[in-house]
């Protein structure tokens, strides 16, 4: 195999991995698809930007990307999958006073919206 | 005259305009009644598409409420009127600082905003427009024939301070004018 052939080969290698769909990294349980479509059911992209969710450019609430990398949600809770649900499904459990209503989130959607939050 | 080379030329350009226009006739009818398109309200708009719609509806509010004359705004009595027609009208829809508004206003497509940042995004004159003829295809109702004038005018000093209030206030203010009733 020539040099060039192997340079091809190499870069289809690298566009194929660039595409290949992000699964939700270890341990978090949930399916993303349904968490997006979720989200956009409970009204959080009224609020909050989201990442590949259409909106208006609102920082009521704080911008929603790379939600993996954050370790604690509102100063309190590990950002883990459970707290991040935690925080979804009933936020006055852990902040009595924040300004984000409890939606009325079921653990189901919850489950499926933190995957997707934790994966994008 | 026209020499038998600019005749070719007009002729081409002609003929191709028309068969561009038949084209593009044949596909947006082919796209009305094969109805690929999904209306769901599940499915999203491309993001440029709602940029587009959004920036169009901005622009036709600042337009047409350019003539609003806002008068004074933001005594206690309007505001407790304010508070009251916000939390019988708006509230569903909209919620408030700590307060979720209803299913129905959750899963509308578009979205109706959260107006504890109205103040940032509209001026009075523009709010009172808004509240008054509604927006076309947004669920936005016109309320001109279901408020008073002077509703109107409350509900919008009502949104003006309402970005001031955290949780337990906005909540204590609703409640209180449900008990005064």
């Amino acid at each position: 195999m020539n040099v060039l052939k192997m340079l091809a080969l190499a870069s289809l290698l690298l566009t194929l991995t660039a595409c290949a769909p992000k699964g939700p990294p270890g341990g978090v349980l949930g399916d993303p698809a349904r968490g997006k479509v979720a989200l956009t059911q409970y009204a959080c992209q009224s609020c909050h930007l989201i990442p590949y969710v259409p909106g208006s450019k609102v920082y009521v609430g704080r911008p929603l990307s790379e939600m993996a990398r954050r370790e604690v949600l509102a100063g309190a809770v590990p950002n883990d999958q459970a707290g991040l649900m935690r925080w979804i499904m009933d936020p006055q459990s852990i902040d009595p006073n924040t300004a984000m209503p409890n939606m009325g989130v079921s653990e189901r959607d919850a489950r499926d919206m933190s995957a997707y939050l934790l994966t994008h | 005259m026209l020499s038998n080379r600019h005749r070719l030329i007009v002729k081409t350009a002609v003929l191709t305009l028309l068969g561009a226009g038949a084209t593009a006739g044949a596909v947006g009818l082919a796209v009305l009644y094969g109805g690929w398109y999904n209306i769901g309200a599940t499915a999203q708009h491309f993001p440029y598409i709602y940029s587009v719609l959004e920036e169009g509806m901005k622009q036709s509010v600042r337009n047409h409420a350019e003539d609003v004359k806002v008068p004074r705004l933001g005594d206690a009595a309007q505001l407790r009127l304010g508070a009251q027609v916000y939390r019988d009208n708006c509230l569903q829809c909209h919620g408030g600082p700590g307060v979720a508004q209803s299913s129905i206003g959750m899963s509308m497509q578009p979205i109706p905003g959260p107006l504890v940042d109205a103040t940032q995004r509209w001026d009075p004159n523009e709010l009172y427009w808004v509240t008054k003829h509604g927006i076309k295809m947004s669920g936005m109702p016109a309320w001109e024939y279901h408020l008073r004038e002077d509703e109107l005018w409350a509900v919008v000093a009502f949104v003006t301070v309402m970005p001031a209030m955290d949780a337990r206030t906005f909540r204590a203010t609703i409640a209180r004018e449900e008990t005064a009733k």
